[in-house]
């Protein structure tokens, strides 16, 4: 059964047919759409702010991504994904930094892009490590083990001693010029953005790929049932493991990209308030599809933005609001967690599926 | 050897508080099956009331009692407005709302009485340390391991001996037996939350008399689950076990471990353990062993 809508007399013939990428010209139509306002239309049209708003979303979806395929996909709840976030922003600065690279390595610009997919591989086995206990535990006890991994992780091992790394104090910056891929050096919001944009459509396309062959199904029966899934022949630690693996990677990239982004580096960037800020977004977003987890980054880097412009107005009146800015948004974020949870329990993509059958059928829906 | 002994008798008295914060934990999750990760932010608030009441006047004993009442408004209204519509949802849910209750009020929190450390002031318990031979001791570790022992068997008569008491038990072994019984489960729930933000205010507060209050309050709020996994999910004697076996494990590794990996041992220790723990004994020392079928 396909999972999308086709118009009336198109029939799938065939297993290949029904998992096809584009099932209809619409479809593709629709995606090459996307593709083009992404890559074109946002950054012609939109100033400089914006665009590092699309970049905060981009981060957001890529970290989102990571926990969607854990908890949306694979039932395996993470509360510390910043932790691989930041292992992955760790690795690709001290390699930038500290490698010694042949000069024609940094003439070329590739110790960047080298750095973004060891960044990758490495987060991805430190995200194994502390997926090891998901073999024997599941659900509440899996989550105290990955904030544990979270707290060994950012307040431990990185404050205290990959921070001294190199003499530079608690945090690394990294001097312009450094970030260079290929001819390009990554110095302005317009090639951030543009960075992101691709890292995040690679992520995507990954994904989806992975989705809808052995490994995604797999990954879904160990998320309904994981006895049943046994019984039927899954191995489930392995595909557990290489669940956490793959999210971990997605972190370490997002991790590497972070670095271009702020072009300096602490442990304060990667606290646990982001673990759970990537899972509220995809409880937001919805739990289970990864246009949930990209609907989620949009709702919640705009929401936040759309605070601060309230609360920039009204601080004329009240100065202290300005200060106090960063409880409200905690206090904002919490509350629309438990209102989402309580009221919408399925995420923003039930509300646009709703939307999209409605306008499927219309004007007749009967 | 004196170390030794140090460490030992400091980790069991602020062991003794976890324990505390740790039984509100349990009795949340035997009644009503929420797995509570709010509960650092709780002892904040409990920190905070207290100091509040403190600050206008009252004693510290009364101040207490106020954060009791105080506790028990909160958790009724939490329950009622949050959690009652929660009841049969998915565990992920039930567990980030709770996670969402805690940004809430940790914002609510610094957003009241912002984030600076404050104390006590003047001081309840003396600074001199009692000498019991060649052990020094904070007075305050001493009356607040007394306090917190003192509550803890109070919470644990409630439970055993009284009407109410014995209907939250009844409603954790079976909760359609105890609703036919007459037993209001909705009732059962709110004044299980009452409980645990009543246990968790007495712990913030006495917490907040050793090394002042601020935010980090909520992190030693946190300990409690490495204490209850410890102990077992579901076992009020784990929890207290569990509270003082974490209280001790970490100043043992402040005091030997600080050598070898300087830097925050102490605070990471109980967690590592935890994963550790995890992977060996998942159901702690008391829990019960849940079967899994298809």
């Amino acid at each position: 059964m396909s999972s999308v809508w086709l118009p009336c007399g198109d029939y799938h013939q065939n297993y290949q047919e029904d998992q096809g990428w584009w099932q209809s010209t619409f479809i593709k139509m629709k995606m090459i759409l996307l593709l083009l306002i992404v890559f074109v239309g946002i950054p012609i049209l939109l100033p400089g702010y914006y665009l590092s708003v699309g970049t905060m979303v981009g981060y957001t979806a890529m970290g989102a991504l990571g926990v969607q395929l854990l908890i949306g996909y694979t039932g395996l709840v993470t509360l510390g994904h910043a932790a691989f976030i930041a292992v992955g922003a760790y690795t690709s600065t001290l390699l930038v930094l500290q490698f010694p690279w042949p000069q024609f390595f940094t003439d070329l610009g590739l110790a960047y892009p080298i750095s973004i997919v060891v960044a990758g591989f490495v987060a991805g086995i430190w995200s194994v490590l502390f997926g090891l206990p998901s073999a024997k535990v599941k659900g509440f006890y899996l989550i105290l083990t990955t904030m544990a991994a979270q707290f060994i992780t950012v307040d431990f091992l990185l404050t205290q001693y990959v921070s001294q790394i190199g003499g530079r104090g608690q945090a690394f910056s990294l001097p312009p010029g450094t970030i260079k891929i290929g001819p390009w050096v990554i110095d302005s919001d317009i090639k951030i953005y543009y960075l992101m944009a691709v890292l995040t459509t690679l992520i995507v396309i990954t994904m989806a790929n992975l989705l809808r062959s052995k490994p995604g199904r797999a990954w879904v029966a160990i998320r309904d049932n994981d006895i049943a899934a046994e019984a039927l022949g899954i191995n489930i630690i392995r595909y557990k493991l290489l669940a956490f693996f793959v999210a971990g990677f997605f972190a370490g990239i997002a991790g590497a990209f972070w670095v271009s982004n702020t072009a300096a580096l602490s442990p304060e960037h990667f606290p646990w308030f982001w673990s759970l800020w990537l899972v509220g977004v995809i409880l937001i977003g919805g739990v289970g599809s990864i246009h949930g987890a990209i609907f989620g980054s949009v709702f919640m880097v705009l929401v936040m933005e759309g605070l601060q412009w309230a609360v920039i107005p009204l601080s004329a009146y009240y100065p202290k609001l300005l200060f106090d800015f960063a409880y409200i948004k905690d206090s904002a974020f919490g509350l629309a967690i438990c209102a989402f949870l309580i009221y919408e329990p399925n995420g923003l993509s039930y509300r646009w599926w709703q939307i999209k059958n409605y306008f499927n059928l219309w004007p007749f829906s009967y | 050897m004196e170390l030794f002994l140090m460490s030992l008798i400091t980790g069991i008295l602020v062991g003794g508080i976890y324990a505390l914060v740790a039984l509100g934990w349990v009795l949340i999750y035997k009644c009503s099956g929420v797995l509570n990760l709010a509960m650092g932010e709780l002892t904040l608030i409990g920190a905070y009331v207290t100091l509040t009441f403190y600050q206008a006047g009252i004693p510290f004993i009364l101040a207490v009692i106020c954060t009791l009442l105080v506790g028990i408004v909160l958790g009724f209204v939490t329950e009622r407005i949050f959690l009652d519509k929660l009841i049969g949802e998915p565990i992920l849910a039930v567990i980030m709302v709770t996670v969402g209750l805690s940004f809430f009020f940790k914002g609510i929190v610094e957003f009241i009485w912002s984030t600076d450390t404050k104390v006590f002031d003047p001081p309840i318990f003396h600074i001199k340390p009692i000498e019991l031979g060649f052990l020094k001791l904070s007075p305050v570790y001493l009356w607040s391991f007394m306090l917190a022992i003192v509550l803890l068997i109070i919470f644990v008569c409630f439970f055993k001996y009284t009407r109410w008491g014995l209907s939250m038990q009844a409603t954790a072994d079976d909760e359609t037996a105890a609703l036919s019984l007459g037993v209001s489960a909705r009732f059962v729930y709110a004044a299980a939350w009452a409980i645990a933000f009543m246990s968790a205010g007495v712990g913030g507060a006495l917490l907040g008399n050793i090394n002042g209050i601020n935010i980090s309050i909520g992190y030693l709020g946190l300990l409690v689950l490495p204490a209850v996994v410890l102990g077992g999910l579901n076992s009020v004697p784990g929890a207290i076990v569990g509270g003082i076996i974490i209280g001790v494990l970490q100043n043992l590794s402040g005091a030997y471990l600080d050598q070898f990996f300087p830097g925050g041992v102490k605070e990471i220790v109980p967690f590592a353990f935890m994963a550790v723990f995890l992977l060996f004994k998942p159901y702690g020392l008391w829990g019960w062993e849940r079967i899994e079928r298809v």
